[in-house]
């Protein structure tokens, strides 16, 4: 078939077998959580119990003892709980406590958690790939507009353009991140949880969802800025004149004619763009929230595991093959015309 | 409909400068409505210049240009001595229509779609309307088949031809030429050409700056000679091809003939 011949293809259909394949070892070995505390020994059991009653949970526990390795996960994050999983893995079925099987459990164990399965948003993958997804969009708008000044015969507004850019790609994300979220809710007075109501659970993690979203979107808008104008200026100058010569406004041939067609020269880069926020995104370890790079810093300093980092590596890298493929597409449709 | 003017455009004493560098010289000219006149001269003489000066492409250091007798620019020392009102300059711009010598067609739309943007959008005109006259356009340039094509799988002919309906749907009272066929194959000069000469014919004002020397003689009511940012010789094509006065015209005849 020729079909497979194509590089592009071939790659995609094996990430695609792998999710697959990941997804239906998920669906198939999940074993319900009594039959799971069922099989433990009574000492572990008894571990369990003490920990249900405490007010601060141990973050994940390992039981050496157990036929199942992982056997259990009791995720917890800073003072409360947000909620307590148990999860089952292949450990049981191989009944093994070491060697091929042993890993393979602890493996499977990790990824899930990494992904954020059966959690909400905030957790995992999901986050990551949520915060990188609203941040490259709203970065985009944003850079179209800055873009728009930087290329004004307004001074004020094309100086203040280069300005921002200027600062927010001269200075390092993390240290932004921190002005946003510390600095400024310390000199303005406010917390960012107290955005979110009393009662919510995740208050805090809301807050800081936000606070990182904010500063991605704005650190993003300089980067994205600097690439549309380079699109924009691309473009043909022959383009604007015969527009200008057919009486059309400024406005009128930014709109209708420059920025369509500089859009498709802005797919590669914003590409580009976005897989480095998708890396960048595991700054937000640093402000608490659960993001991939969080979840496996946690695994390694409970447990001890130091394999844990593979399978976070190959998410990541399953995510960005998935998107630089949608990039693709989308460049492909916007290319009809050429 | 009355014709209440003297010269449909005149140009005076236009000058324009590049730093040091003087591109055009006191030019002046009178053109009459239907009246087809076509620049010619040596590559840097200022022909384009001169022409993209009339409708603002380039910004003029002095001069004064009138259209149907109103002013439509007056400059001096690089600053606008007059301003005129945008609905006043939009509508005096849109008197002319602009054909380039690399089409400059948008590449994102159809060929329909480009000669129907600049109507509905500055004109405001109706959607259904703008389409007829469109495709009755297409026809006279004899494209009518290549309504939705993209231009990128036209040829330059027809990309110029198209460019051409463009600018006419704008219903345009002087069309301006800039070296419509130097970008095309030899073979489809003529196909351009013709399209043009029915345009004279149907009484059109035209400036054209080219190098067909043929459609020149053939075309023009008037031909004038430009060489270092002046207008060396002026007259008729008979004139300037066969009684050449200047010695600038003589050689350059001499050198393209």
């Amino acid at each position: 078939m020729k079909i497979f011949e194509n590089k592009k293809v071939r790659v995609t259909i094996i990430v695609v077998a792998l999710i697959l394949i990941l997804l239906t070892i998920l669906a198939i070995f999940k074993p319900s959580e009594s039959a799971l505390i069922d099989s433990l020994s009574p000492e572990t059991r008894q571990m369990i119990e003490a920990d249900a009653n405490s007010t601060r949970k141990r973050v994940t526990v390992t039981y050496n003892d157990m036929l199942a390795i992982n056997y259990l996960s009791v995720s917890s994050s800073g003072a409360s709980t947000v909620s307590e999983r148990r999860v089952g893995f292949c450990g049981g079925i191989y009944n093994a406590d070491e060697g091929a099987a042993k890993i393979v459990g602890q493996m499977v164990n990790y990824t899930y958690r990494m992904l954020g399965c059966g959690e909400n948003w905030m957790h995992g993958a999901k986050l990551t790939i949520l915060l990188t997804t609203i941040t490259v969009f709203v970065g985009v708008i944003l850079g179209t507009f800055l873009a728009l000044g930087k290329v004004s015969k307004i001074k004020i507004l094309s100086s203040f353009c280069s300005g921002y850019i200027f600062f927010f790609r001269g200075t390092p994300l993390l240290i932004q991140l921190f002005v946003i979220y510390f600095t400024i809710p310390g000199v303005f007075g406010f917390a960012w949880k107290n955005i979110f109501s009393a009662g919510d659970m995740e208050a805090v993690y809301k807050g800081a969802f936000l606070a990182a979203l904010i500063t991605f979107s704005l650190n993003s808008g300089a980067y994205c800025a600097e690439i549309v104008r380079a699109a924009i200026q691309s473009i043909d100058k022959g383009q604007a004149e015969a527009a200008k010569a057919l009486g059309m406004s400024y406005s009128q041939t930014m709109s209708r004619i420059i920025i369509p067609q500089s859009v498709r020269r802005m797919i590669p880069p914003v590409c580009n763009e976005f897989i480095m926020i998708l890396k960048d995104a595991s700054l937000v370890f640093a402000i608490s929230l659960m993001d991939i790079t969080t979840i496996s810093k946690n695994i390694m300093t409970s447990e001890g595991s130091y394999l844990v980092f593979i399978p976070a590596l190959i998410i990541y890298l399953i995510i960005t093959a998935v998107f630089t493929y949608i990039f693709d597409k989308i460049e492909k449709k916007f290319s009809v015309y050429e | 409909m009355s014709e209440g003017y003297q010269y449909i455009l005149e140009a005076e004493h236009v000058s324009k400068k590049f730093g040091s560098l003087e591109v055009l010289k006191d030019i002046n000219l009178k053109l009459k409505k239907g009246e087809v006149i076509c620049i010619i001269g040596p590559s840097g003489a200022g022909k384009s210049t001169f022409l993209r000066s009339l409708n603002q492409l380039e910004k003029i250091t002095s001069g004064k240009i009138y259209i149907k007798d109103e002013l439509f620019l007056h400059r001096e020392k690089d600053h606008t001595v007059e301003k005129l009102s945008k609905e006043k300059q939009q509508a005096l711009l849109l008197e002319m229509g602009m054909v380039f010598q690399r089409f400059n067609l948008f590449p994102h739309k159809t060929v329909l779609q480009n000669i129907m943007e600049a109507p509905i959008l500055v004109r405001k005109e109706d959607k259904n309307e703008v389409e007829a006259r469109a495709r009755k356009l297409l026809e006279s340039v004899g494209l009518s088949d290549k309504a939705d094509e993209y231009p990128s799988r036209l040829s330059g002919g027809q990309q110029q031809r198209v460019a051409i309906a463009r600018a006419l749907a704008m219903n345009p009272e002087i069309m301006l030429f800039d070296e419509p066929t130097s970008a095309l194959d030899p073979e489809l000069v003529g196909d351009v050409l013709n399209v043009m000469k029915e345009l004279a014919d149907e009484g059109m004002t035209m400036i054209c700056v080219t190098h067909e020397m043929g459609f020149a003689r053939e075309v023009a009511d008037r031909v004038l000679f430009m060489a270092d940012g002046v207008i060396a010789e002026e007259g008729t094509p008979e004139q300037i091809f066969e009684h050449p006065q200047v010695e600038r015209t003589q050689s350059f005849l001499k050198s393209v003939l």
